[in-house]
């Protein structure tokens, strides 16, 4: 202990670690009413970090060629030691990655996080989403079964019903009329490059808008529930006698952190193939196309709502309409109100809603 | 128990899980990352007779490095590891002056493998072979 204080004394007279400690971490007070909600965010930190770690395994032994893909990734199932368990770590993180953002959304639209002045962390935070759905799209292809094959060709095939543009983007999307080699190239590029840095960069700035604006007051368990910001210049917004990040909230996200991966383990040791169809065990065959291919569970609701309509330009309209109404929330919700049980409009919409896209992903699945 | 000690036992306790977590983790990570003993290598190899002429040199992978046969001139017939003793360099066979060199720094060996000029510390390795039926068996 002596030699660690030693060390710790060494760097401090240097760059001031104590100081950085001090206002960071045991002077960086959080709300005394905080809960469980605010930990998904430090959740969502550890699951991309095993994401990282996994892929660059990955990376290793993955070759991405057409004609080498599959049997890459049946290397390291079977041939590679413990290739299975990087290879299910990743393939289940990803879905895990989704529910978890799910359900950090969920609760920052319930508590009104997402209201004025926290508009920047919300947009940076739905860009965010929709970088998960682009990555977990792009990295469903790499390993080039039937599944990867397929779904692939519908998502992409989606962009046609736009009027003009459509046909040249879907080409532009594929590299190729087809999906084929030239599309494993560009999503491999955007999965294992583009995405990636675009998601650190943007979990960089959503962190630094938390930082600049504060943790918002949970609004349960206090007799006002409005929203105190003024507006007019800038204010951080502080929690005089609150509990500090380290230890006390940090180990509260420690545990938060550590039933995630009881769950996430779970899955992995105890029923791996649980987001494995068949098809995902047959290698690509650009020349049978197999019955009922589905995309992944987050991406039900939107299929199932391209067949509800009849022309599929309006399905696409429908979704596209959906996603700006949710990333511009914050701009359309101007109440003050940011107690659930006290916004009866918004709890209905977003019950109503969450009804609705669990209605149409269950419909999908089944239809 | 006050609430520093229950928030101490919780950091013992989620820390040491914290610790086993990442060591049960970093043993499969090794043995992921580790070579695999065996991999891409030949125990043996076969080559034709008539694939290695007088006075010239055929290449091949064996036991997942390089290696090569010689006929010398006369008839005799050499296998050595291609790896150059000096930084590992693949060497090549000059058939005018009858000799390897290595491109990497100079170095020379005879068809035999020993050193003529250069930096290389030892001989190239001799591996063992066997003539039948027209097949040198390497290995």
């Amino acid at each position: 202990m002596k030699l660690l204080k030693r060390l710790i004394d060494w760097i401090d007279v240097r760059i001031g670690v104590r100081e950085v400690a001090e206002k960071e971490l045991t002077g960086y007070l959080l709300p005394r009413t905080i809960n469980v909600w605010y930990s998904m965010g430090s959740v969502l930190l550890v699951i991309f970090g095993i994401q990282v770690l996994s892929g660059i395994l990955l990376l290793i032994y993955y070759v991405p060629d057409a004609d080498n893909a599959f049997k890459s990734v049946t290397s390291i199932m079977n041939d590679v030691p413990f290739g299975w368990l990087i290879r299910m770590c990743h393939a289940v993180g990803s879905n895990m990655m989704v529910l978890v953002l799910l359900l950090h959304m969920f609760s920052v639209l319930f508590m009104g996080s997402y209201k004025s002045p926290r508009e920047f962390n919300w947009l940076s935070g739905f860009i965010l989403f929709t970088m998960v759905q682009g990555i977990s799209l792009t990295g469903y292809l790499l390993p080039w079964s039937q599944l990867s094959f397929w779904a692939t060709t519908v998502a992409t095939n989606s962009a046609n019903a736009i009027p003009v543009a459509g046909p040249y983007l879907v080409e532009f999307l594929r590299g190729s009329k087809l999906v084929g080699p030239p599309t494993l190239g560009r999503f491999f590029a955007l999965h294992v490059a583009l995405i990636p840095l675009g998601m650190a960069a943007l979990i960089g700035a959503h962190l630094f808008f938390l930082k600049r604006t504060g943790v918002s007051t949970p609004p349960f368990g206090q007799a006002d529930s409005t929203n105190q910001w003024k507006g007019g210049s800038y204010q951080y917004e502080d929690h005089p006698g609150g509990i500090p990040f380290f230890p006390n909230y940090a180990l509260e996200d420690l545990r938060s952190v550590f039933i995630y991966l009881a769950l996430f383990l779970a899955v992995v040791f105890f029923d791996p193939y649980l987001f494995f169809p068949k098809d995902a065990f047959l290698p690509a065959n650009p020349l049978v196309t197999p019955a009922h291919i589905k995309p992944e569970w987050y991406f039900l609701a939107n299929y199932q709502t391209l067949k509800i309509f009849p022309n599929e330009l309006i399905g696409l309209s429908v979704q596209a309409v959906a996603m700006t109404f949710l990333a511009l929330l914050p701009f359309i919700d101007r109440g003050r109100e940011r107690h659930p049980l006290k916004r009866p409009l918004f709890l209905v919409c977003a019950i109503g809603g969450l009804l609705l896209w669990l209605g149409l992903s269950v419909w999908g699945h089944y239809s | 128990m006050d609430d520093n000690g229950r928030r101490k036992f919780l950091g013992i306790c989620l820390g040491g899980m914290a610790a086993g977590l990442a060591a049960a983790f970093l043993y499969p990570v090794y043995r992921y990352l580790a070579p695999r003993t065996n991999s891409g290598a030949v125990a043996k190899v076969v080559i034709p007779e008539k694939d290695v002429l007088e006075g010239e040199a055929k290449f091949f992978e064996f036991a997942g490095s390089s290696a090569v046969l010689v006929r010398k001139k006369g008839g005799e017939l050499v296998a050595l590891s291609a790896v150059c003793t000096h930084l590992g360099c693949i060497v090549q066979w000059e058939k005018d002056k009858q000799d390897f060199i290595c491109p990497c720094h100079g170095g020379h060996y005879t068809p035999d493998g020993v050193v003529t000029a250069g930096p290389p510390p030892r001989p190239l390795a001799k591996l063992p072979f066997s003539v039948a039926n027209g097949a040198i068996t390497v290995g």
